[in-house]
């Protein structure tokens, strides 16, 4: 009977045995994880491993990076970092079995603090089984880097095991630009793994469609590899890749127009000033990039003065430094004018000198007193780029560059010829004694177009904190290529400033990709010395009786 | 000479006691290092491209702003002569200098052949600065840029070839330069006679430069110079060629400034682009405006004045210089049209001014 009993309860065991294992699912293996007991969150741990499951993948990044906490019973991990920092608080992300943030009672984000989580720790021995799965939980990670990196192992093994993991993965990706990755991804793995020709024309041309990055690289090492293709794939894909790549060349050439018409627009910015002044005052000022510069210390210093007053810092604080930095470059314009530059009206040799001198004295005040090399945050709005198509990105602190340009040569335009300051200024340009004899006073119009044209300057200085460090001497690397802005469009003109900025500006970037940017320098000045000999007033010259010397 | 000393004035004697007599006298006997022997000697190198600027700017009215490319060009072909000339010596042991050997050239460039012996590189290295800038200056006086499209088309020269300097594949030892020279014509560079010796030559060739040129500016030639600087246009209508002259002066005024250079790197022992900048070119401007521009003796006392200043300054107050230097620039230019040496006659005038205001 005994014996009996027992084979009935062995035999009842061996029946429920796959049962007792089938209820050792995934969630619970999940929830083991946060067991106390060593060994069983271990076995869980490497149970989930075999199990190569998607929605584990968040977990075992967690794992990872080291940061999987539990909290209420929910496996989580931190996010985004808040508040001040006496009391540093964090987003809560809840991993399993998707990645959420967590939510208060009133549906608002929870922010806790790191004491209130309880972290979860792993040997060492178990991270280190992590890594042969890395590429595959990197699918999954919040680092946009890693993912890509990820699609692109995966489109260089291209083994056909994988496919089902990566669609699953990628379904639920949302960047435009990953999910190109993992459309490439996906069609090269079944391109490779197909024999059919018209498959494989279908995956051909769907990548093609696909435009992804790696595309032609990928397109023709499955040419190399494969020897026996039928001749039409074999044709289809040449065709591929030509196409492909004619559009990179395109894309080259937009790009390069794009960073030509940026620095066309910076030059122009610094030139506008420098023009102005030269044609009213016959004054060359070699201080003018130091008055740029001084607007990039100002936007560095309206920085500092937010971060002063406590908060997080938010991009208020640049919108506020343009008015800023155009005023107190403006200022010291005023100040510099008062003090040399008015005894030095019509010499334009000297007061290059004299100027020069005072651009030496505002560097090294810099360097006292702000140090060798600052930056600027620049505002999140205006980090990132413009995806227009794939691979063509332009950047938002360019394109606010250029804005910023257009509305400065449309004010500047409208002040001179719309408004009666304008006009006093443009017939003191003219004829500074008949003006004063009519009743302008000359001296305050100078006063006025020295504050103006530094405050361009500073404008300029506050946009160059977008796509640089500050550094003292930030100034002098774009006074000699304005100064050729100016001779080449013709002094004192507007037109011939803007004209000569962007063509100055589209060369450069034309001409060093094909050569070094040193020779493409070099290469200018031979052009703009080869212009002058036909043009040696630049572009627009002046006409009338002020061409007289 | 006689009409030269001919002047009542004394400070050519007190000049010539001063470097050729109490300075040597006093290395002799111990009391001057020989580091201030050097020093001085290479101020005198500077003084020479110096009255090369004032021809240019104070009497033909032209502000050049790539004299110092010139300095260093002619600075650059004896660094390359004295390079190859200890070939051999260096670390490695190659017949080429070492910073190629890190650059992985075999091979001497093409370029470097001349500078084996010392007659033709000395040749090439005042050739190559007048021919190039005969070339350069050819175009710009042909389409009659002048004034300040002269000095801003110089200053992106002068920043263009920087540039170019800088690069390592022009094979010139890029931003390090050309340097650990060890002879010169058989002389040994680091021996303090060879070091008195360069001071020496310095010297005698800077006062035969400046006869030279006194000469010069005295001459019918000279007179013309003046007359372009006072109204080109003036002379342009009494159908003198002026752009032959400027070219002239230009050619000269840079050959003067290459023999500068060739004295000046055998006693420095480096030669860099650094030297070659934007800044350094305005630097020799105000060497020249601030010892009164338009007066040779000027510029030679304002390039020593200006470098002693320099010297004083970097060792007992470093980071002020560029605020000395600077306000120095502002200083000369508003209140010092005639330099140092023209303020004994502007202080004169100003007080006869006053007494004729006075009756």
């Amino acid at each position: 009977m005994v014996t009996k009993r027992i084979a009935i309860a062995l035999k009842l065991l061996i029946v429920l045995i796959p049962f007792i294992s089938f209820a050792y699912t995934k969630d619970d293996d999940i929830h083991l994880l946060m067991s106390a007991d060593k060994t069983i969150k271990s076995e869980a741990f490497s149970r989930i491993l075999t199990a190569k499951q998607v929605e584990t993948f968040p977990v075992l990044n967690a794992i990872n990076g080291k940061k999987l906490f539990a909290y209420k019973g929910n496996l989580v991990s931190i996010g985004e970092k808040n508040g001040t920092e006496d009391q540093v608080t964090y987003q809560v992300l809840l991993l399993y079995p998707e990645i959420k943030p967590l939510t208060d009672a009133n549906n608002n984000e929870l922010q806790i603090p790191l004491s209130a989580l309880k972290p979860i720790k792993f040997s060492r021995k178990d991270r280190l089984s992590l890594i042969p799965l890395l590429p595959y939980i990197n699918l999954t990670s919040s680092d946009k880097d890693l993912r890509k990196l990820a699609y692109t192992q995966f489109q260089n093994k291209s083994k056909f095991d994988d496919l089902p993991i990566i669609k699953k993965a990628s379904a639920k990706e949302t960047d435009t630009e990953l999910m190109r990755f993992a459309t490439e991804t996906i069609l090269t793995i079944q391109l490779q793994n197909s024999k059919q020709p018209d498959k494989q024309l279908e995956y051909i041309r769907e990548l093609e469609k696909n435009k992804g990055d790696n595309t032609i690289f990928l397109l023709n090492t499955f040419l190399e590899k494969n020897d026996v293709l039928a001749p039409k794939v074999e044709k289809r894909i040449q065709q591929a890749v030509t196409s492909l790549n004619n559009r990179a060349t395109r894309i080259d050439w937009i790009q390069n127009l794009f960073s030509g018409l940026s620095l066309g627009s910076i030059l122009i910015l610094i030139a506008l000033g420098l023009s102005i002044i030269y044609g009213l005052a016959g004054v060359i000022n070699m201080a003018h990039g130091e008055f740029m510069m001084i607007g990039a210390y100002t936007t560095f210093c309206v920085q500092e003065v937010f971060k002063m007053s406590g908060g997080p810092l938010s991009d208020t604080f640049f919108w506020f430094s343009i008015p800023v930095a155009f005023l107190v470059s403006g200022i010291f314009g005023l100040i510099i004018e008062r003090l040399i530059i008015r005894k030095l009206y019509g010499s334009p040799l000297q007061s290059l000198l004299a100027t020069w001198g005072v651009s030496l004295v505002f560097i090294q005040l810099a360097r006292t007193i702000f140090g060798d090399l600052t930056s600027v945050k620049a505002p999140t709005l205006l980090s990132g780029g413009w995806h227009v198509a794939p691979q063509l990105v332009l950047p938002y602190n360019r394109i606010f560059i250029i804005i910023i340009t257009i509305i400065m040569i449309i004010i500047t335009f409208l002040f001179l010829y719309k408004s009666r300051s304008g006009l006093r200024i443009r017939s003191v340009t003219q004829n500074r004694n008949m003006s004063a004899c009519l009743g302008i006073s000359t001296k305050k119009i100078d006063a006025m177009t020295f504050f103006i044209g530094s405050g361009i300057a500073g404008i300029a200085g506050c946009c160059m904190t977008l796509i640089g460090n500050i550094v003292p001497d930030m100034g002098q690397t774009y006074i000699v290529d304005s100064f050729l802005v100016v001779v080449t469009g013709g002094v004192g003109n507007l037109m011939g400033t803007i004209v000569a900025g962007l063509g100055i500006g589209q060369f450069t970037k034309i001409l060093e990709p094909i050569f070094h940017a040193v020779y493409g320098k070099v290469i200018i000045l031979g052009i703009i010395i080869f212009f002058l000999q036909f043009k040696p007033k630049g572009l627009f010259p002046p006409k009338g009786r002020i061409a007289d010397d | 000479m006689t009409t030269i000393f001919k002047n009542k004035s004394y400070d050519y004697i007190i000049f010539l006691a001063l470097f050729l007599l109490i300075l040597p006298i006093g290395y002799m006997l111990g009391i001057i290092s020989v580091n201030t022997i050097s020093l001085w000697g290479r101020y005198f190198c500077f003084a020479i491209a110096a009255i090369g600027l004032d021809m240019l700017w104070g009497y033909t009215g032209i502000l050049c702003m790539c004299q110092a490319l010139f300095f260093c060009m002619g600075g650059y072909g004896i660094a390359m002569h004295m390079l190859l000339s200890s070939s051999g010596e260096g670390t490695y042991g190659k017949a080429i200098p070492d910073f190629m050997v890190w650059n992985q050239v075999t091979e001497l460039p093409f370029f470097w052949e001349p500078f084996h012996y010392f007659p033709i590189a000395i040749v090439c290295a005042l050739l190559i600065p007048g021919l190039f800038a005969g070339i350069f200056g050819y175009f710009i006086f042909r389409s009659r840029l002048k004034g300040v499209y002269f000095a801003i088309i110089t200053q992106a020269l002068a920043l263009a070839m920087w540039l170019i300097f800088l690069r390592n594949e022009t094979m010139l030892g890029g931003t390090n330069g050309l340097t650990d020279f060890k002879q010169l014509a058989g002389l040994d560079l680091t021996a303090s006679s060879t070091k008195l010796l360069l001071y020496l030559i310095s010297c005698i060739v800077l006062i035969g430069v400046y006869i030279g040129s006194k000469k010069l500016v005295n001459s019918k030639f000279g007179k013309i110079l003046v007359a372009i600087r006072d109204s080109e246009s003036r002379i342009r209508y009494t159908s003198y060629e002026i752009k032959n002259y400027q070219l002239t002066i230009f050619v000269i005024a840079a050959v003067i400034a290459a023999i500068g250079g060739i004295l000046y790197v055998p006693q420095t022992g480096i030669i860099t682009p650094g030297r070659m900048d934007v800044k350094a070119s305005i630097e020799m401007i105000i060497w020249v405006a601030l010892g009164g521009r338009g007066k040779l003796k000027g510029a030679v006392f304002g390039t020593l004045l200006v470098n002693f200043l320099y010297s004083i300054f970097t060792s007992a107050l470093p980071g002020s210089w560029l605020y000395v230097i600077g306000i120095l620039f502002i200083v000369t230019v508003l209140y010092l049209d005639q330099g140092v040496i023209g303020l004994p006659q502007q202080i004169k005038k100003y007080f006869s001014k006053q007494k004729s205001a006075e009756v």
